[in-house]
């Protein structure tokens, strides 16, 4: 089979694995993880020069899940982390510019399976206490076409399947700052209707709206979700995270369990939950986070990127299913604690300390 | 009080007189010095012997003495605050101050504390306190992380001069191209090598990236032989512990070798690039890029503002060109960049 026939097939094996994980027949269904990050792996030793080297350094034979060579999100950064050629991509996700001198990317030839396996999840995390339409609204600028920014075409892809409706009104972050207006025209259009207000935010722009609102609430249905999303990235504006829920929750008049956490990162393409909604599929305190059946989690010793004891603090690797046609295992620099079914995240591991006049490579590679 | 710069000359030449005690081994300072440091500085033993002979500036020239003085401000009173890097760097720092005043205060880094204090036992040429005090019409050098030169930045008294040097790296620049004998990517990597080990990379004048003009397999010679280099090497002066540096070196090996090429280079790696990639820069630890390009200017331009130091091996197109691109950069033959004449601060980018 050549390159683009084995991905698409792998395509459609993972979206297939993904509806099944999440359907009557879960448990027989997921068992089938392994086989499938097994032949994604060995796909991409097989078409990806790069990861053949670091599987050959490892020595690893691509037989456990657990122990394949994860590629670091560094690596996103200094060269092109794809399969395919180039001319192939169907977007291109930059990572942020607070974090990198030279920014990111991760290029995606299949869009759909990004789409499909985001709003799997995306519904089960936020809408599933209360089916059919909502009003959906971001704080965050539009996405530029064609998209760069993952967590856009996540948002729009909510709007497109949680809310049919051409509505105006509803990228409500720009330079001018959060538009405090049409947040609220959205949420008496949701009161009218009867609907939930669903609500996608950076942590960063809900710090905005809380400045901007003072002590001014919002009037939404009770129903009303708040996805939010990312930390503060060394911005001047920066809240702990229990604060902001709890400010959040009371700008909107909702219960604190509505403001749900999601996190995501751009070198992958599934993303983990609070399962804190009220009703909802998922279930989980806040704080821990809860991947989908077709992204595995595990904290791993920075050194050594073998799993620490249960409990420990580690550096997270993953193995994402959806990373079809870059990197199936990707190891990162966040901090996080497996607990049960899921993750705390506790910040990002940061460079070692430099001693002195010398540079620390975080130093280097950090706007 | 405006002194000749004789007389500035003199007080740093008997400081300089003074401290060479530290170099002799049977000199109980010096025997101290080889006992104390290698804990606190987490080089190896081998590693400190090597900084005390050949890497501690105990004889300058008449003529660098004189620059030193020239380029050193002079002042009623001067506070100088070190940080924990590469050690002999705070008989640097001591000797600039001492260039512009008799009234010398310094307060050493809280993690490497010795050296400052064997050079003030040695010279007894100036005053080790626990914190700095600087008034109004004092000089203030400040040397450390970005987070320290920040911070004193902060809380600095109105009318007292701040000269900060932050942190910064040296790079290589190496020509491979047409003209370059055979043998001369060999060659190249021999003569870097040791400004790769020295200070296992710690100091802001070590190399961590070369770039390469040339065939592309010249620059993978070169890398190939560095990382032979920097083994040999190791095996002589062994690697300081730094299990800090653990989980960088353990990112910088799996991204680079995913992004090209790595060599094994002893507990260090080597890195190569393929094509065009974005910037990596390795830990320190003896960890070393080496990056291929047909454009020196353009390689040069990200790196610029942290570049202190440029190692140069080629002619002179490719040294203007270096010049013209990093004017405040110190410029040294390939296994001299870590020996910088004693001209003043080694931080030339402004501070």
């Amino acid at each position: 089979m050549s390159l683009l026939e084995e991905s698409a097939e792998l395509h459609q094996r993972v979206r297939a694995f993904a509806r099944a994980a999440l359907g009557a027949e879960a448990p027989r269904a997921r068992a089938g993880f392994e086989p499938l990050a097994l032949d994604i792996a060995r796909f991409q030793a097989r078409w990806s020069p790069g990861y053949a080297r670091l599987v050959a350094a490892s020595g690893d034979r691509l037989d456990h899940a657990a122990t394949l060579p994860a590629v670091p999100a560094e690596a996103f950064r200094i060269t092109r982390v794809a399969l395919h050629d180039a001319a192939l991509d169907a977007a291109r996700f930059e990572t942020s510019g607070t974090t990198a001198a030279t920014r990111g990317q991760h290029a995606l030839r299949d869009v759909e399976t990004y789409r499909e396996l985001s709003l799997l999840y995306g519904a089960r995390a936020l809408t599933s206490d209360a089916p059919g339409r909502r009003t959906v609204v971001a704080l965050a600028p539009p996405p530029t076409a064609p998209p760069t920014s993952s967590l856009g075409f996540m948002m729009l892809a909510f709007m497109e399947a949680f809310d049919d409706r051409a509505l105006a009104d509803r990228w409500l972050l720009s330079d001018a700052g959060v538009d405090v207006a049409g947040l609220e025209r959205a949420a008496s259009r949701a009161l009218q209707a009867g609907e939930p207000l669903l609500v996608l935010a950076t942590s960063f722009a809900l710090a905005f709206l809380l400045e901007a609102l003072g002590h001014r609430r919002i009037a939404c249905p009770k129903s009303t979700v708040v996805m939010q999303t990312g930390g503060f990235k060394g911005r001047t504006r920066e809240i702990a995270p229990a604060e902001l829920r709890a400010r959040v929750a009371a700008a909107f008049g909702i219960a604190e369990a509505r403001v749900i956490g999601e996190y995501g990162m751009t070198e992958l393409s599934s993303q983990l939950y609070e399962g804190t909604l009220p009703g909802g599929a998922l279930a989980g305190p806040p704080g821990v986070y809860l991947p989908p059946p077709w992204l595995r989690v595990d904290a791993v010793d920075p050194a050594t990127l073998s799993p620490v004891a249960p409990g420990d603090t580690g550096i997270a690797r993953f193995i994402d299913l959806a990373n079809v046609d870059s990197a199936v295992a990707v190891v990162t620099q966040d901090r996080v604690r497996n607990v049960s079914g899921g993750i705390e995240l506790l910040g990002r591991l940061s460079g070692a300390p430099a001693r002195g006049c010398s540079l620390a490579i975080e130093s280097l590679v950090a706007g | 009080m405006t002194l000749s710069n004789d007389a500035r000359r003199g007080r740093v030449r008997r400081y300089i007189e003074r401290v060479r005690r530290l170099r002799a081994p049977d000199d109980p300072l010096g025997e101290r010095a080889r006992r104390e440091l290698p804990a606190v500085t987490g080089l190896s033993a081998a590693g400190v012997e090597l900084a005390l002979r050949q890497y501690l500036e105990l004889d300058p020239s008449a003529e660098e003495l004189e620059l030193l003085c020239a380029s050193t401000p002079e002042a009623e009173r001067v506070h100088v605050l070190l940080s924990a890097n590469v050690f002999v760097a705070a008989h640097r720092a001591v000797a600039v101050a001492l260039a512009a005043s008799e009234h010398v205060f310094v307060r050493p880094s809280r993690r490497e504390p010795v050296m400052a204090r064997l050079l003030q036992e040695a010279s007894s040429a100036f005053q080790l306190v626990p914190e700095l005090a600087p008034a109004p019409g004092d000089h203030l050098y400040v040397y450390g992380s970005a987070e320290t030169i920040a911070a004193v930045r902060s809380t600095l008294p109105s009318g007292v001069t701040l000269h900060a040097h932050g942190p910064g790296i040296g790079i290589a620049v190496i020509d491979l191209g047409p003209g370059s004998t055979a043998s001369a990517a060999e060659q190249a990597a021999r003569d870097l090598a040791p400004d790769v080990i020295v200070f296992d990379q710690r100091g802001c004048l070590s190399p961590r990236i070369a770039l390469v003009l040339g065939e592309r397999a010249a620059a993978r010679r070169f890398a190939a032989a560095l990382a032979e280099e920097l083994a040999a090497w190791e095996a002589r002066v062994p690697c300081g512990r730094a299990p800090e540096l653990d989980a960088e070196r353990r990112r910088f090996r799996d991204a680079a070798l995913y992004a090209g090429e790595v060599f094994a280079a002893g507990t260090a790696w080597v890195s190569l690039d393929v094509s065009g990639a974005a910037p990596l820069v390795p830990p320190a630890g003896r960890n070393f890029h080496v990056r291929h390009t047909p454009d020196l200017l353009a390689a040069l331009a990200p790196l610029a503002p942290l570049v202190t130091t440029v190692g140069l091996r080629g002619g002179r197109a490719l040294r203007d060109a270096v010049a013209t691109t990093l004017p405040s950069a110190r410029r040294a033959e390939l296994g001299s960049m870590q020996k910088p004449p004693l001209d003043g601060v080694v931080d030339r980018r402004g501070g």
